[in-house]
């Protein structure tokens, strides 16, 4: 059954991608270089519980009390995480978390950095438009996060961390 | 070599340290000296760069080092420069530079800010998270960063940014791999059951087109 989705998902991909004048995709099984592996989530801020949309995806391991530590940054009571991505941290290519079509983020690998961590060119986008460029030290257990545009009564933060292992 | 009473005066003079009667008298003296008169109007312009290149307050806000450092560059190449002047007359004048009163100025403010370096924590601590540079291309937008001991996090605001209007349907995805093809400039990305999810790519422009379309 996996093998029919998939070619399916790469015909309708690449139906799309020749509709729009790109190139046919080829999915590569090629496992490349890596710096790490980020977890990037984005997060829906409220103080209004009915304007939850209901998601239920989990915490992170490695962010433990997520919500009351948001809560310390943003002014709000209930914390929703709408989507998330694990995301390897490729030595030679962009990487891109993407756990929203609405807000998401490139990453490059700018190499390890001093006492830990890895350096990073960060930049956020909401759609077409590229909304910060930001270089980072990015450590394990230091999490970003990044207050971003209001929706509803409420916020979107994009939260980043380092993994651990 | 100067004698010590022209040096003194001519220090004092620089600093500002005359009455009126001294002023006109010493600077009689430089008219009829031209050595004096050169070497005077040389460590007042040195001075003068000096006040102008060093803050009053020495303000850096946390993580944007930068600032920081660029302020200790400036100190160094200030006087680097004086040193270099100060070397071209001998030996002797390198150790005349070191009783100049605004020496002591500039090392006293290089010092706090290598001490800043050293002490504040808020820069010096290598377990935290840090953004180093932010850039919004939306001059409308302003981006402002802290680190939040409360919450163990580093913090990137961004004001301004225009709200994604309430009606819009802002709806997740979980991603846990991707694959890249370089050849290609674009990434699959797939969910926990290894079903592909979606896949991200530039368009002409060099902007990210993600297909299937939301």
């Amino acid at each position: 059954m996996k093998p029919i989705l998939t070619a399916l998902f790469l015909v309708i991909c690449t139906a799309l991608a020749s509709a729009q004048g790109e190139p046919p995709s080829v999915v590569s099984s090629v496992k490349h270089a890596t710096e790490g592996h980020v977890w990037g989530a984005l997060i829906f801020a409220t103080n209004d519980a009915t304007q939850l949309t209901g998601a239920k995806e989990p915490i992170h391991a490695d962010l433990p009390r997520l919500n009351e530590r948001l809560a310390k940054v943003f002014p709000f009571k209930h914390f929703e995480i709408l989507g998330q991505h694990r995301q390897d941290i490729f030595r030679e290519y962009e990487s891109w978390v993407v756990p929203s079509r609405d807000l998401f983020m490139k990453i490059d690998s700018k190499g390890p950095a001093d006492k830990g961590g890895v350096n990073l060119h960060l930049q956020v986008w909401r759609e077409q438009q590229v909304l910060v460029k930001s270089d980072a030290v990015l450590r394990k257990d230091s999490p970003l996060f990044i207050g971003g545009p209001p929706w509803k009564e409420g916020r979107l933060i994009f939260v980043l961390c380092l993994e651990r292992k | 070599m100067k004698p010590p009473s022209e040096e003194h005066d001519l220090i004092r003079w620089i600093d500002g340290e005359m009455n009126e009667t001294e002023i006109a008298t010493f600077e009689e003296r430089l008219k009829q000296d031209p050595v004096l008169a050169k070497e005077a109007r040389q460590m007042r312009e040195l001075s003068t760069s000096l006040r102008t290149h060093l803050p009053a307050e020495m303000r850096v806000p946390h993580a944007d080092y930068f600032n920081t450092q660029i302020e200790v560059r400036i100190t160094q190449m200030a006087l680097d420069e004086a040193r270099a002047k100060q070397a071209s007359p001998g030996l002797g004048a390198m150790f005349q530079w070191l009783r100049q009163p605004w020496f002591a100025l500039a090392g006293t403010a290089a010092l706090a800010v290598l001490g800043f370096f050293l002490l504040n924590p808020a820069t010096g601590d290598a377990s935290e998270s840090m953004i180093i540079s932010s850039y919004t291309p939306n001059t409308h937008v302003q981006a402002r960063t802290y680190h939040d001991s409360a919450a163990d996090a580093t913090v990137l605001i961004l004001d301004g940014l225009d709200a994604v209007p309430a009606e819009r349907k802002v709806s997740g995805i979980n991603i846990q791999r991707s694959e890249v093809e370089p050849e290609l400039a674009s990434t699959t990305m797939f969910d926990s059951h290894g079903t592909p999810v979606l896949m991200i790519s530039r368009d002409a422009l060099g902007n990210p087109m993600i297909t299937p379309r939301g």
